[in-house]
């Protein structure tokens, strides 16, 4: 009961945020980080159960083009377009990972890399669809009950109630019945497969869900910058992803939300200093794979335990 | 018609030795430290840079920057398989992000220390060759030639040297090998310096044909990956099976609808062998 108060009570103090601070240039980073957050947890699942996606770059741009398409070509709500390109993409995972999702290991992340490469010369090279390397430009602003949503805040509601979902729903799985599965399949498959668990139907489950929340965070995005182009879903962002991951910490859903934030404010405030994203980005993720492969969470929650233990 | 087919083989020929040399470091890197090597292109983009500056800048002999080039990357590989990347062996995925991370960090030092301008480096022969009605550019005929000298040169140190002998073993089962005393210490360093100095010979060969810039790198890491999957992962007469097929394949759709169609189809391949025969063409079974 606590932890549903203090979970309101979070959520209110962040949805209230950039009403009292007003600051464009903040609740614009509040809403990357919204949006990494989601992605970042939708790549947890897939960690989860050891298959490292590198589709999934495709993924967010097929629901930034879909829900686009949705709403420029089938003059549908923004809602039903948000949703339906969510969907779309899910069910594109569900056909592949019926066959993908048989192959493990560096074969599995080599399979999706080159799908995702795919995806992206699709929409570069389908002119009449999806724009071609100019991409879609003029994406239509979303809409709730007859309101047009454009100003930031707005927007920032709309991406902190999305990753609200993410994080909600990635942490209801983990502690459920259906997490330790998951997990189960990662740690030692064949056993779980003894117990009569149908391990693919519960990796293609996965699956789906992780390109689920990844279609939607890619529509919000292409809303937000109202300009869909290939170049923003290539394999780096699936990179950034598991980057994010790996210095967050992957054992915990709180984990990755704060490999999210460090790894979005980051490159926000270094604006001036461009080039020195990667640099940063690379030499993190150098550190932490050496130094703390359990990431910062980790690192947190050893750290506590040692001052517990030491003042007992 | 014959001589469109000509031209087309001539030019698929060409690219594919500079893929067998990218490819061969790949795949011997991930044969024997089971370490996809998502940093095999910005090994290539250092070597050229390495052209860009003593040639270009400072003008010493083309031939022999090449050579020092290729051997300063190699050191450079064998380096980083001891700081970084010792660590991950056998736990693939973990070696691959690691792989992943110097990829990102190569490429922004070298964006920070030369900027994002497409820089050339100067071409150590110009012309053409006409055979009847077959254009020849002179100076790919010359990469072609010493690529295929370092090809020859490889494959006689990988068919009748101790070491090369060690490394196929280590290939094969790195177990039985260090029954018979071969090192995995020993062998995971050179082999990582080795497939690195190849890539360096690709990068150096090819700066004075494309242009030099961070992210050069990117294209040809794709073809060496493309390649090694069609033959292999981690097969050594794969990959020149691979280079070869990729380069044909791509020269003809290249030439008759156009580049993009060309990638996408490639990919396309790589997609169906890896669910059909995830061993590839050349593959053994998995350990």
């Amino acid at each position: 009961m606590k932890s549903v108060v203090t979970h309101f009570a979070l959520i209110a103090a962040l949805a209230a945020w950039p009403f009292v601070v007003r600051q464009p240039f903040l609740t614009h980073v509040g809403i990357m980080i919204a949006l990494y957050a989601t992605l970042a947890l939708s790549m947890n699942l897939m960690l989860r159960i050891g298959q490292i996606s590198f589709a999934h770059g495709a993924f967010m741009g097929l629901g930034a083009y879909g829900s686009a398409l949705f709403m420029m070509r089938l003059d549908l709500p923004f809602f039903a377009a948000f949703l339906g390109a969510g969907l779309a993409v899910s069910v594109v995972a569900w056909l592949v990972g019926q066959i993908f999702l048989k192959i493990r290991g560096v074969y599995f992340v080599l399979l999706t890399f080159s799908f995702g490469e795919i995806i992206v010369l699709l929409f570069i090279e389908w002119v009449g669809l999806f724009g071609g390397s100019n991409g879609l430009a003029n994406v239509p602003p979303p809409g709730l009950f007859g309101h047009q949503i454009q100003g930031r805040g707005g927007f920032y509601l709309l991406a902190l109630a999305l990753a609200t979902f993410a994080y909600l729903s990635v942490r209801a799985i983990y502690r459920s019945e259906l997490g330790a599965v998951i997990t189960s399949l990662d740690e030692n498959e064949n056993l779980s497969r003894s117990l009569g668990i149908d391990a693919h139907q519960y990796r293609l489950l996965t699956f789906c869900f992780s390109a689920f929340l990844a279609g939607l965070a890619g529509a919000l995005y292409g809303h937000y910058l109202t300009l869909v182009t290939p170049d923003d879903y290539g394999f780096s962002v699936s990179v950034n992803l598991v980057v994010m991951n790996v210095i967050g910490g992957i054992s915990d859903p709180i984990g990755v939300v704060l490999g999210a934030l460090l790894l979005t404010i980051l490159p926000e405030f270094l604006r001036d200093a461009q080039q020195y994203h990667g640099l940063v980005y690379g030499l993190l993720l150098i550190v932490f794979l050496l130094f703390m492969p359990e990431g910062l969470y980790g690192a947190i929650r050893r750290f506590r335990r040692n001052k517990w233990e030491g003042s007992a | 018609m014959a001589q469109l087919a000509t031209q087309i083989v001539i030019n698929g020929l060409a690219s594919s030795l500079v893929y067998i040399l990218m490819a061969l470091g790949f795949t011997l890197i991930f044969g024997i430290m089971r370490v996809v090597n998502f940093a095999h292109g910005e090994l290539y983009m250092i070597a050229a840079f390495i052209v860009y500056f003593f040639v270009g800048s400072l003008g010493w002999n083309y031939y022999l920057v090449v050579v020092l080039a290729a051997v300063a990357v190699g050191l450079f590989g064998a380096g980083l398989e001891r700081a970084l990347l010792r660590p991950f062996i056998g736990r693939e995925l973990n070696g691959m992000i690691m792989a992943v991370a110097i990829s990102m960090t190569l490429q922004s030092a070298a964006f920070i220390l030369f900027g994002p301008d497409e820089l050339s480096a100067p071409r150590p022969v110009a012309g053409v060759i006409r055979l009847g009605a077959i254009v020849v550019a002179l100076d790919r005929l010359v990469v072609g030639i010493i690529a295929l000298f370092i090809l020859a040169v490889f494959y006689l140190f990988m068919r009748y040297t101790k070491l090369g002998l060690a490394m196929r073993a280590v290939v094969q089962d790195e177990e039985i090998a260090s029954i018979h005393g071969i090192r995995a210490r020993v062998i995971h360093p050179l082999a990582f310096g080795l497939g690195s100095m190849l890539a360096g010979f690709a990068g150096a060969l090819m700066a004075p044909i494309y242009t030099v810039y961070p992210y050069m790198g990117a294209q040809p890491m794709l073809k060496a990956f493309i390649v090694v999957i069609l033959g292999g992962l981690g097969s050594i007469p794969g990959a020149v099976l691979g280079g070869v097929v990729l380069g044909l394949t791509e020269s003809v759709f290249a030439t008759l609808i156009s580049t993009t169609i060309a990638t996408m189809v490639s990919f396309g391949i790589v997609v169906l062998i890896l669910l059909v025969k995830p061993t590839g063409l050349m593959g053994r079974s998995g350990r």
